[in-house]
């Protein structure tokens, strides 16, 4: 019965509208569950290349066996790394400061090692490493050591053979003292070395690698406490993590906005549908059909119809996927990895959620339909079973969209703004429409047809407005969302960042230094003199009583502490990218001895304006008032200070001075010149980390701009859906009018009219929805600065006005086409 | 034919009453009514005046506010909607005015409807006798869209007839044809009561319809005259 009248039904092209919104619903959200499945999958793949694996241990004591046998034992995979500063000599007087890697078979765990026969080619990728007996060196320690290819170096008391030129590695970064030229030997020919002594800057690493969830139980059982430190990519580059993060939440979020969309589709096909059954199911009970028979009928062609949908849904989402994975495929240079099961998970539970939250209502609410209704056409469902349909779709969407997007916080802040949106504007149009009610169809002038046909509607008008306006809201959040986010990841590493430092500079070679950096490089960071020196008292009371009267106390933390030694500078003006945010920056010509702190240093460690600092600088004790603090940022990738003083305090010091400038990749040869001149000074390139930073914001980026894209064709379908809905009782309208002399043009007219005033509405209620969603969310989840966006208040309702109109025409060609009679006859 | 006096429509003191913003309007008030087997009954009256809220008590379509309505021995008053629709389904035909037939389906699928909401299996044979009968035979695979009105009529009383009721209701059955179209229709619906035996209850302000009934009774202001 079901399954005849589903055919039936299909066959009459009742049921398309219907099914095409699930295959949509179904299609969008399988294309862009699969593409960020497997896009998501690529970029941890290659943000764990800046690890070289999934995590890592690391410690400056030996990693016990302990760690390796439990990492064994959930089967995860290892290597060990060691990396350390070294002097390395080359031949008779030739001799410079490296950082030597040694590591162990398997490493690297992720990405690969880029090798090249010659200094500063390009390198090809291998999956060796050092033989025992050999290195491989940086290209620019070839020209610093005057060593070639087959030379011997001497690391400590081993002599190694050089085999071949490192060109990089997956995990060059790091911290900042692992930052000079590369050495990369065998872990097994280290002992010989005989450079691990008591006392020695030695880091250990265990690199491994796995299944997130195993490595996140391991991380559990390990006593990793207070000595070894457990890294992720968040913790390794919490630039990279936040772009990943905040990415991710945008994608989820568009992916949750598609699903809402085409829910909403879904429920309007199916309204209609249900509507055009009226008579139908009226038929049928005066034939004998029992309510039960009708809930079931209907619910078996729901789910025969659902099934197909689903299916096909399916197929053409992952054709869609495959498509634009072709497409981009110019665009995204790693090989995609294989789509897990889930995707296919999330397409048929959006599917069979969207059936049941959103079309099943209407079509369950057709058993209450009267039998009176062949007589009497009037009588429709009851009030009640509206609520019902409403509450079913609210319930569904929520359902969909917090197992969805696994985030409640996100899911909430979206429904909110849209359900304030729809409550405060529906109430606002319905007022609209309602106050100015003018009486008959006034069929005279094209404009007051239309005005008068937007009224005669006003709830169906109203219903419009809100779908439209929500639709468009959705998307302008979801452009605006994407454009803050773009914004905020291209400023944080604007075009040529310096992405070289320099350090140990002399003060008699400053400014020769410069005279030749200017040649290679017009980008240059500031100049900083540095000096040494810790913190020995505050308010003339020592840091070491400070900590005895902690520790009496039986305060344990072993939080932040002063007395380190750390790099001091003096400056007459702040650093440009340093806001002050307590007490003033010191006049040029102020005497006093004053110092500014970085503010969450001075936080940590109890320190405030007006505290008087003592400073051990090579055995010699200055004092200074604490008059500003400061907030930086620490991703910038300039040179940044926790302390810096006022220029008369600790200008009669020795000092050496640091620089940055930025060198495109084509110029590395310059660093030979430079070095060759100025051999003493060291040079730290984080050229490459750069780079690698923004070759997976790029990703990220093209990812957010593709489900933009996907998320605009569901919001289309709206429309239709929501035209298609209102397209029978137009019809009948407008066929009537035309019986009575109503012109095309007339008509023609008036539709365009009707539709942009809808358009024009909906685009209020959008752009209003959207400045308060989008001010919620950047402020709430993605943690962006808020602004407004006036640049829209004008667009997005004339656009939508446009755009209303252009599909409204488009939706409804037959009403103005078709014969009068036939639709009077067909209705 | 069926001659025994046996009473298949019983109406007992039968009101209707609804709710409207002035206050409550009386539809009907205390209709007393019996109907014999095989009878041909005619309810006339102007518009307005309560006849097709009677026929859609009388047949089950709807409940009235108090009194009780037996059809073919079952008080249908006491039932609700799951059960007075098998009651429909068993016994009772209908004949609208505005023809309803299903715009999806075809002539056949419609005349073969009552029979297979029946889950029985020779709908489709008896549904192209029907239609046959009615003169429609080789219009059974059109759509109700591609039909006359007149056409549209006959297919809706082949349906009527498919699931062979003990009572057919009409509600203005010639209402939206034009005079010899409803004559025709008129004729066939006659001919086939006959042959089926059927007691035949119609509604219509047409007097030269009401006299081709055995009976006819006039209702004013929701009272029997």
């Amino acid at each position: 019965m079901a399954a005849r009248l589903a055919w039936r039904d299909w066959r009459s092209g009742e049921l398309v509208l219907l099914s095409a919104a699930l295959i949509i619903a179904v299609g969008t959200v399988t294309a862009i569950s699969l593409f960020v499945d497997r896009l998501h999958q690529a970029l941890l793949l290659e943000s764990a290349n800046l690890l070289a694996a999934d995590r890592y241990i690391s410690s400056s004591a030996e990693i016990p066996q302990a760690f390796r046998d439990a990492a064994a034992a959930q089967g995860l995979d290892m290597a060990d790394v060691m990396v350390f500063p070294s002097m390395i000599f080359a031949g008779e007087d030739k001799n410079q400061l490296v950082s030597v890697k040694a590591a162990g078979e398997g490493y690297p765990l992720r990405g690969k090692l880029i090798v090249a026969d010659a200094p500063f080619a390009r390198g090809t990728p291998t999956t060796e490493l050092p033989a025992r007996g050999e290195v491989w060196l940086d290209s620019r320690l070839f020209p610093a050591l005057g060593v070639a290819l087959g030379d011997q170096v001497e690391v400590g008391m081993h002599t190694l053979t050089v085999t071949q030129v490192l060109v990089n590695e997956p995990d060059r970064g790091g911290s900042f003292f692992d930052m000079g030229p590369r050495l990369l030997m065998h872990l097994d020919d280290v002992p010989a070395t005989e450079v691990v002594q008591p006392g020695s800057r030695l880091s250990y690493r265990l690199l491994l690698r796995g299944e997130s969830d195993v490595l996140d139980g391991l991380k559990e059982t390990l006593p990793l406490e207070p000595n070894f430190r457990w890294v992720g990519i968040q913790d390794a580059s919490p630039r990279i993590g936040n772009a990943l993060d905040r990415g991710e939440s945008f994608l989820l979020l568009g992916g949750l906005l598609g699903v809402l969309l085409a829910g909403v589709a879904v429920a309007l096909s199916a309204h209609r549908y249900a509507q055009r059954h009226y008579d139908h199911v009226g038929v049928l009970k005066t034939l004998g059909a029992t309510p039960g028979d009708v809930l079931w009928g209907f619910l078996a062609l729901l789910l025969i119809v659902g099934l197909v949908s689903v299916l096909v849904g399916l197929a053409a989402g992952a054709l869609m996927h495959l498509a634009i994975v072709e497409a981009l495929s110019a665009m995204i240079p790693v090989q995609l990895p294989l789509p897990s099961f889930r995707p296919f998970l999330v397409g048929s539970a959006t599917g069979l959620i969207c059936a049941l939250a959103f079309a099943m209502p209407p079509l369950v609410h057709l058993r209450h339909i009267s039998p009176m209704r062949v007589i009497r056409r009037d009588l429709g469902p009851t009030e009640v079973s509206q609520f019902v349909t409403y509450g079913a779709a609210a319930a569904g969407s929520l359902a969909l969209l917090i197992w969805y997007s696994e985030s409640l916080v996100l899911t909430l802040w979206t429904l909110l703004g849209t359900l304030g949106v729809l409550l405060v504007f529906g109430g606002l149009a319905m007022l609209m429409l309602r106050t100015s009610r003018v009486v008959g169809m006034q069929a005279a002038s094209i404009w007051r047809l239309a005005l008068s046909a937007l009224q005669r509607r006003h709830r169906e008008s109203t219903a419009q407005i809100m779908i439209f306006g929500l639709a468009m809201m959705l998307l302008s959040v979801l452009f605006l969302l994407r454009t803050a986010l773009l914004d905020e990841w291209r400023t944080q590493i604007p075009e040529n960042t310096p992405n070289h430092f320099v350090l140990n500079i002399a003060p008699d070679e400053v400014e020769a230094f410069d005279t030749l950096v200017a040649t290679a490089s017009d980008q240059r960071g500031g100049t900083y003199p540095i000096v040494r020196g810790r913190v020995v008292a505050v308010n003339d009371v020592s840091v070491k009583s400070m900590r005895e009267a902690q520790e009496a106390a039986g305060d344990q933390s072993d939080g932040p502490r002063l007395g380190g030694e750390r790099n001091l500078t003096w400056s007459i003006e702040a650093p440009e990218d340093n806001a002050i945010v307590a007490g003033e920056w010191w006049a040029p010509d102020d005497p006093r001895p004053q110092v500014s702190l970085e503010d969450e240093y001075a936080l940590e460690r109890g320190l405030a304006l007006g505290d008087e600092l003592t400073v051990d600088v090579g055995g010699v004790e200055v004092k200074a008032i604490v008059t500003s603090l400061r907030k930086l940022d620490w991703e910038s990738m300039r040179p940044n200070f926790f302390i810096i003083f006022s220029p008369n305090v600790l200008d009669d010091f020795p000092a050496t001075y640091m620089t940055s400038f930025y060198l495109p990749r084509e110029g590395k040869r310059f660093l030979n010149e430079l070095l060759g001149r100025f051999p003493t000074v060291t040079v730290l390139e984080v050229d490459a980390i750069i780079e690698q930073v923004q070759s997976i914001v790029d990703r990220v980026t093209q990812a957010v701009e593709l489900v933009l894209s996907l998320v605009v064709v569901s919001g289309c379908l709206v429309l239709l859906a929501s035209i298609q809905a209102s397209k029978d009782a137009r019809m009948r309208e407008h066929a009537l009018v035309r019986t009575l002399g109503g012109t095309r043009r007339l008509i023609r007219g008036s539709l365009a009219i009707e539709f942009a005033a809808l358009g024009l509405m909906a685009g209020i209620v959008a752009v209003v929805g959207a400045e308060v969603t989008v001010s919620v969310l950047q402020t709430q989840v993605f943690e962006l600065s808020n602004r407004l966006h006036p640049e829209l208040w004008l667009t997005v309702p004339v656009l939508g006005a446009l755009l209303i109109a252009a599909v409204g025409l488009l939706g409804t060609r037959q009403v103005v086409s078709s014969p009068p009679m036939m639709v009077l006859r067909g209705l | 034919m069926n001659s025994i006096n046996r009473v298949v429509v019983r109406a007992e003191n039968v009101s209707k009453v609804v709710p409207t913003a002035e206050g409550e309007l009386t539809i009907l008030a205390g209709v007393n009514l019996e109907i014999n087997a095989g009878e041909s009954l005619a309810i006339v009256g102007a518009s307005g005046s309560g006849k097709t809220t009677l026929l859609g008590i009388l047949a089950g379509l709807d409940a009235p506010s108090s009194g009780a309505v037996a059809l073919d021995d079952a008080v249908i008053t006491d039932m609700d909607e799951e059960q007075r629709a098998r009651v429909r389904g068993r016994c009772v035909g209908f004949v609208f005015q505005s023809f309803q037939l299903l715009g999806s389906l075809t002539a056949l699928e419609n005349v073969m409807l009552p029979v297979e909401l029946r889950g029985e299996r020779t709908a489709e044979d008896d549904a192209r006798a029907l239609l046959a009968k009615v003169g429609l035979g080789d219009r059974t695979s059109h759509y109700p869209r591609q039909l006359s009105g007149g056409e549209q009529q006959r297919v809706a009383i082949a349906r009527a007839f498919a699931s062979k009721p003990t009572v057919l209701f009409a509600d203005e059955p010639t209402g939206n044809l034009d005079t010899a179209t409803g004559e025709r229709v008129i004729d066939l619906l006659f001919e086939l009561n006959r042959e089926f035996g059927t007691t035949l209850v119609l509604v219509t302000h047409d007097s030269r319809l009401a006299e081709r009934c055995d009976r006819s009774i006039e209702i004013s202001g929701g009272r029997l005259l």
